[in-house]
């Protein structure tokens, strides 16, 4: 061998290594980037608080007793005191990045834990540890505001004895809404798809006879697969939506809309694969099924049906993934916007349409975007590696 | 006896087994039809809508003229709701254009990565690479979209100052390529290495046998023969580019005029369009988004049709 031929199939040799490295680059690039700027906003209250914050307007009666408790010594030195309410305030940064001012401590005895409320007079309201308060006015002085500062706000306070109004918040920005529609999307897109795709599988593969007929149904489910998700989007728009309006108390887009648009996009991965593993069944079981007396449905729903249960349960587990991941067609079948309220026939957003709805906004927020990511990824990662177990512990050796 | 002997059944059944199985089948026979009609429920409730513009006036707008809307330079002129001068043809050249450099990258990045999955890398690392390009197509397309915007577009932006270019935040041509071909990159490395594996041990050891060396069979004798299915996978990674959505409309740029050939300039595919603007629900902005729709179903279908056409033209050397 020449020296010239070495040097060459080197360098080939390094083209193929180079080509294959960029595949772990980009994975690792992609997971590296979206926890690199999502894991600050990662905490058990983004999952569990609403996305609209919820304004309060608190107003206190003349005659109130004060507070007078000593700071207490768990609080630290960020931390700003006021004895007189018997409340604590601390600076901090929202999800979107701006500075805010939360309660931190309150006390018992406080007395804006018994306030009224300014817009409606027979509710009472009571300020809790973690709301945003955005400022306070008084009577005969300036307003305190978020941009003052927290120190102000306590020496303000501290220095009156009554005030007009309190203005607070829950603190929003979280993704509870979107959590719980895409649950609610999983559950009923599976409820949907996996009776008719399990169905029309073991059609294609058991009833069937091998025609023109019957290939050219496979045929015509093999198609959809190809189609990019945007179409069956506005297939959901032009179908499903007027349909779910007409018949149901909905009157837009709606859950149930994105349902049935989601699936039809699963119908085909759910049919090959139940047909996989139904096709790896070795025709002994079904005849000897039938040798002893089984008929038909007996032999398909007790010998059959059994075997290809893995495979059932991996086209599951894919299609839960797709359900997370997918987002074009929802954006037309359910709409873009988020909500805190759902309603299987109102509008909301899964966590993929989340994520395009932060982006899109003006200015986008990469940060909340990425955090939900994680979660996304998160799930889809792992659904996919238990997918590669269960094909390898599951795949049955008919041999 | 009487009363069995007057039931229906009896008299096309032999038994209840029978009459069961009859049921079963029928009941499953109509979830098949079911499945298989909603192709055609997507092309003709799509066609419907998609029409709309063109044969009706439109409340009053007038009907868009077809042959304006595919040749068109300009998505709108004039104002939306109260124009029919919509034209998507720069759209249409944008879409094949990116698409075309999506797969100019992936391409050899991919191949090159299926045939050292399959032929170069030891078991082990071959069974990893495998798990992440796995992972890779798992990973959906808003995060690809996510990543594009939060790297690709600063990347972008930096090397386009790097030529004195002031590009729109970086929202440009490359961009949309780059995210592209980062996301048909495993639909590519996938079905290469399909391919590329059922190549014919005999063909390799005839080549080898005749002085070549491992990496010369490689890549003249088993990318040769795996040229159909590499062409194969070639058509679906067009096929994703083109109908990909989310990720394209956030790295695009939203151009409104075009076509965009300039690599530092804001593009728009027709998916991006049909996503612009979501706000109402009736009149012609909303209809003209199922002529986009039919139009990107044509464009891939005829795109489709012609890939397979120059795929037969290539040949095929027996890999099986």
């Amino acid at each position: 061998m020449s020296n010239k031929r070495i040097r060459i199939d080197r360098f080939y040799q390094f083209m193929t290594y180079s080509a294959a490295s960029i595949a772990v680059i980009i994975l690792s690039m992609i997971i590296i980037f979206v926890i690199s700027n999502g894991s600050g906003l990662l905490n058990f209250g983004l999952v569990v608080n609403d996305y609209h914050a919820k304004f309060y307007n608190g107003g206190i009666d003349n005659n109130i007793t004060f507070s007078q408790t000593e700071r207490p010594e768990s609080l630290t030195s960020e931390i700003y005191y006021s004895e007189k309410w018997g409340i604590g305030l601390i600076e901090e940064e929202n999800r979107e990045g701006n500075t805010i001012i939360s309660v931190e401590y309150i006390d018992i005895d406080s007395p804006l834990r018994n306030m009224r409320d300014k817009n409606n007079d027979n509710n009472s309201l009571s300020l809790s540890e973690g709301s945003i308060v955005s400022s306070i006015k008084f009577y005969d002085k300036n307003s305190a505001l978020t941009i003052h500062g927290a120190e102000h706000m306590i020496n303000e306070l501290d220095t009156s004895d009554d005030f007009r109004e309190i203005v607070y918040s829950s603190l929003g920005g979280g993704v509870r809404g979107s959590i719980i529609t895409t649950l609610y999307i999983i559950g009923l897109t599976l409820l949907i798809a996996l009776p008719i795709g399990i169905f029309t599988a073991i059609y294609i593969n058991e009833f069937a006879k091998k025609n023109r007929v019957t290939s050219l149904i496979r045929s015509m489910i093999e198609v959809l697969t190809g189609v990019p998700s945007i179409i069956f989007g506005l297939m959901g728009l032009a179908v499903f939506v007027p349909l779910t309006v007409k018949y149901t108390q909905a009157d837009s887009a709606n859950l149930l809309s994105g349902s049935l648009t989601l699936a039809v996009i699963l119908l085909p991965i759910i049919i090959r694969s139940t047909e996989e593993s139904l096709k790896v069944v070795p025709d002994d079981f079904r005849t000897a099924s039938l040798a002893l007396g089984a008929n038909h449905t007996q032999t398909t729903f007790k010998v059959v049906l059994p075997s290809a249960l893995p495979g059932i349960m991996t086209a599951t587990l894919l299609a839960i993934g797709r359900i997370i991941g997918e987002s074009a067609a929802l954006i037309f079948a359910i709409g873009t916007a988020i909500k805190d309220d759902i309603s299987i026939f109102g509008k909301s957003t899964t966590l993929s349409v989340h994520i395009w709805s932060l982006m899109t906004d003006e200015p986008a927020n990469i940060e909340l975007a990425s955090t939900i990511a994680i979660i996304i990824l998160i799930i889809v990662l792992v659904l996919n590696l238990i997918v590669k177990l269960i094909a390898k512990r599951f795949t049955k050796n008919f041999g | 006896m009487e009363l069995l002997k007057k039931n229906p059944f009896r008299d096309k059944f032999n038994s209840k087994k029978e009459a069961i199985d009859y049921f079963v089948r029928t009941f499953f026979m109509i979830s098949a039809i079911i499945s298989s009609s909603f192709i055609i429920i997507i092309v003709v409730f799509i066609a419907k809508e998609g029409i709309k513009p063109f044969i009706t006036d439109n409340n009053g707008i007038g009907s868009v003229n077809l042959f304006s809307f595919i040749t068109g330079k300009v998505w709108l002129e004039g104002t939306a709701f109260l124009s029919n001068l919509y034209g998507v043809g720069f759209i249409i050249i944008n879409t094949l254009y990116i698409s075309f450099f999506a797969l100019l990258i992936s391409m050899p990045i991919g191949v090159l990565t299926a045939l050292f999955i399959a032929k170069i890398a030891p078991k082990k690392i071959a069974e990893f690479l495998r798990t992440v390009v796995e992972l890779l197509a798992a990973i959906p397309s808003i995060v690809y979209g996510l990543f594009g915007s939060g790297i690709i577009l600063v990347f972008v932006y930096n090397f386009a100052k790097i030529f004195g270019i002031q590009s729109k935040g970086g929202n440009s041509v490359l961009a949309t390529v780059l995210v592209l071909a980062l996301m048909i990159l495993p639909t590519i490395t996938a079905l290469s290495e399909v391919a590329i594996r059922s190549v014919r041990s005999e063909i390799e050891h005839g080549s080898l046998a005749l002085g070549a060396t491992k990496t010369q069979t490689n890549f003249k004798i088993v990318l040769l023969s795996a040229k159909s299915g590499i062409f194969t996978a070639a058509i679906l990674g067009v096929g994703r580019a083109l109908g990909e959505a989310t990720a394209v409309s956030l790295v695009a740029g939203n151009a409104r005029s075009g076509p965009s050939f300039g690599f530092f300039e804001t593009t728009s595919t027709l998916t991006s369009t049909m996503l612009q603007g979501l706000k109402e629900t009736v009149g012609i902005d909303y209809d003209i988004r199922f002529s986009v729709g039919l139009v990107l179903m044509v464009v891939i279908l005829l795109t489709n049709l012609m890939l397979n056409f120059a795929k037969k033209r290539v040949g095929n050397i027996n890999v099986k």
